[in-house]
């Protein structure tokens, strides 16, 4: 049964009730949820899923593209498929997951838009609001690091002389291409949307969105997931068992930077104060 | 925080003149503090970029922002000069009136007198 909130939103009491909670976690219970970020809210909700779910496909994807597309030389029993085939089709996979993940960030858009629209005024920050304050020096090292890292690995695993590697490095190429494609569009539109809000509570919780929106693109998990498809991976202590080697410490080293950069946060007060000490000293 | 009400009788691109004006004199926003840009606060405000740039030029006619082709608008030392300046003569004012002995009201029309004077011109033009 819907429910009145203190500003006079109707909104049903479980997504108002999500939107105390998320406030009080942010250290700002004394502001009243309102049924425009309830609203924000629930589409990131069920936009995360989907963006989940889709990460998981896209990983089975490719998985499913390099066990197709087994060098018939090498295991004649298997299943097989061109090369420029089995490339083509991942390109295509990428282009699939890029084209979904823009469709979500557009859902997300339209609500913030039609929310924004709804606002009997508008508020925003008088100053610059930009990467430092939002994703912070840490996470834009940590997410341009890891891509980094992940692209000179791939590359040397590229000189390889065994065809099987250089394939299974090709594959991780063109799906780290995407990921990063992806993490750029998200990253762009988190860093230049419109804020959405009409007071100071508002206007806190909606940085506090765009912060935790840029944390969860900024993390990369996909990419810590993309290696295991090279065939060294999957067989370590082969000639080429240093590259797994570096691919695990350069998760290990991401995880230690992303657990240093949460507590940072934390022993600052958490997201709303981290956010305010940025803004003055951006 | 900028808050814009659609619903005031005051134009909006005033609104948004007089409360960065007001927050760069009471140093909420301090000399150096770069501004969002004409598209992004558009944005956010639900503006027209037009509006917001027209608030812009007034405020960089007033000295108190400054923009750099490059870099955006920032915060500029200027109008920081001016009241400092501002300050000096006032003081130099006051040593005047003391060594004259000039009392305080008089010298307070005095003033007023010359604000009016030097703000006729402007009004009429």
């Amino acid at each position: 049964m819907p429910t009145v909130s203190p500003r006079g939103d109707r909104k049903p009491p479980d997504e108002l009730e999500r939107a105390r909670l998320w406030l009080a976690g942010h250290g700002l219970g004394e502001i009243p949820p309102t049924a425009a970020l309830a609203r924000r809210l629930a589409v990131r909700q069920s936009c995360r899923l989907a963006g989940s779910l889709l990460l998981a496909g896209f990983i089975l994807a490719v998985a499913l593209v390099y066990t197709v597309s087994n060098d018939p030389a090498t295991d004649p029993s298997g299943p097989s498929l061109p090369p420029s085939a089995s490339l083509l089709l991942l390109t295509a996979v990428v282009a699939g997951l890029v084209a979904v993940q823009a469709l979500l960030d557009r859902r997300v858009r339209r609500i913030d838009r039609q929310v924004a629209a709804a606002l009997p005024r508008r508020a925003a920050h008088p100053v610059r609001v930009g990467w430092r304050a939002v994703l912070g020096r840490p996470r834009a090292a940590l997410v341009a690091g890891t891509f980094a890292g992940a692209a000179a690995l791939t590359a040397g695993a590229l000189t390889s002389a065994d065809p099987g590697v250089r394939y299974g490095a090709a594959v991780v190429l063109i799906a780290l291409c995407g990921v990063a494609a992806v993490v750029l569009v998200q990253l762009r539109h988190v860093l230049t949307r419109p804020a959405v809000a009409d007071d100071e509570a508002s206007l806190t919780a909606d940085v506090i969105l765009r912060i935790e929106d840029a944390r969860e693109t900024a993390t990369p998990t996909m990419v810590w997931c993309l290696p295991w498809y090279l065939p060294t991976a999957a067989a370590p202590g082969t000639a080429f068992g240093w590259w797994t080697v570096s691919w695990i410490v350069l998760i290990v080293v991401g995880a230690v930077v992303l657990v240093a950069a949460n507590l940072a946060d934390h022993r600052r007060g958490g997201l709303a104060a981290a956010h305010r000490e940025r803004l003055v000293n951006p | 925080m900028i808050v814009i009400d659609p619903a005031s009788a005051v134009p909006p691109f005033e609104q948004l003149r007089a409360q960065l004006a007001q927050q760069i004199l009471d140093h909420t926003l301090v000399v150096g503090t770069r501004l969002p840009t004409i598209r992004r606060l558009a944005a956010d405000l639900g503006l027209a970029a037009n509006t917001v740039g027209r608030a812009y030029r007034e405020l960089e006619e007033a000295g108190l922002i400054e923009t750099r082709r490059a870099a955006g608008s920032f915060v500029s030392a200027a109008g920081e000069n001016a009241r400092a300046q501002a300050h000096r003569a006032a003081a130099d004012y006051a040593a005047v009136i003391a060594r004259t002995g000039i009392g305080a009201d008089e010298a307070l029309r005095i003033v007023g007198a010359a604000l009016g004077h030097r703000a006729a011109p402007t009004l009429t033009n």
